[in-house]
């Protein structure tokens, strides 16, 4: 044992004061008289009445399985969001632009089915019909 | 409830109690910040449920609390009034002049150390916490805690060891 072990035993065994003995009464009465006044203060009733501050009871005497509560729900969560990421991407792997050749090829059976089948008219539906005025259209109406 | 606050009273009010002396250095304050601790304790019961160790928790209570009542006294007396400046022996009396003088001498080196190393050579030396539990207690990081310790036991023994030598 060195000498820095027996001074810091030295000081450690030094023992200290006592607490004055008067102090128990005074300091738990002073506890007493504001546990009860604030017990009794009429928000605190109230607010006990309203059932409130009461959550932290009911919560608190199972921290940890609230914690894993939270802790599943987070998981959860994590996956729903990676689940809709992964979505996201396929569908966008999905519908990525053609490639060149893909393109080529395209454009070739086009051109193939155009010799075959000549010029292709477009259906009335497709043409754009000549608006009448607003008008001339309230006049149709009207006459109907 | 008050046999709650009775039996908390019981066990740890002797080393809070040794502890607030030792860091405010006076004894009203001692009493008004131990009374404070109480009166929060009967107002809020449930404060202890939180605590891993009743013992450490309620030494960071007093720990803050005197350290509220030193700011509340800097700004009300406009000086840089300093827990430790008072000559106060937080040991016990003993009839040995040997021992008296050095518990005498030893009381007096824990004065001039800064408040923060005072705390925490306390509560290693004499309530027996370890680094850890000092840390928490004193919310401070592990290392803090241990170098701090380190400095202020250097600096009691630079102080202590003529008398030390002579009565060893």
């Amino acid at each position: 044992m060195n000498g820095d072990d027996q001074f810091e035993q030295r000081l450690q065994r030094q023992p200290l004061r006592e607490m004055p003995s008067a102090w128990r009464e005074e300091i738990l009465s002073a506890a007493h008289k504001t546990e009860s006044s604030h017990h009794r203060s009429p928000e605190r009733l109230a607010a006990q009445k309203r059932g409130e501050g009461g959550w932290r009871a009911r919560f608190w005497p199972h921290p940890t399985a609230w914690g894993a509560l939270a802790a599943v729900w987070l998981v959860i969560l994590g996956l729903h969001f990676t689940a809709h990421e992964t979505t996201i991407n396929n569908f966008a792997r999905h519908s990525a632009p053609p490639s060149r050749e893909m393109r080529e090829l395209l454009r070739e059976q086009e051109r193939l089915f155009a010799e075959l089948v000549g010029p292709i008219e477009k259906p009335d539906a497709d043409r754009p019909r000549g608006v009448a005025p607003r008008s001339q259209r309230r006049e149709t109406f009207l006459n109907a | 409830m008050p046999a709650d606050i009775e039996m908390l009273y019981d066990e740890h009010a002797q080393a809070l109690f040794a502890f607030l002396l030792n860091f405010t250095r006076d004894e009203n304050d001692t009493r008004d910040v131990l009374q404070e601790i109480f009166i929060k304790l009967a107002r809020q019961p449930d404060l202890l449920h939180v605590a891993r160790d009743e013992r450490a928790f309620l030494i960071r209570l007093a720990h803050n609390a005197a350290i509220d009542l030193m700011r509340r006294r800097v700004t009300r007396a406009k000086h840089q009034e300093q827990f430790g400046a008072e000559k106060l022996n937080a040991f016990a009396e003993t009839t040995d002049p040997d021992e008296a003088a050095f518990r005498e001498e030893l009381a007096a080196a824990l004065g001039e150390l800064p408040s923060d190393q005072r705390a925490v050579v306390h509560l290693k030396l004499w309530e027996g916490l370890t680094f850890e539990q000092i840390a928490e207690a004193l919310e401070i990081p592990l290392n803090t805690a241990a170098s701090r310790y380190r400095y202020g036991l250097d600096k009691l023994r630079a102080r202590l060891r003529p008398l030390y030598e002579e009565i060893k």
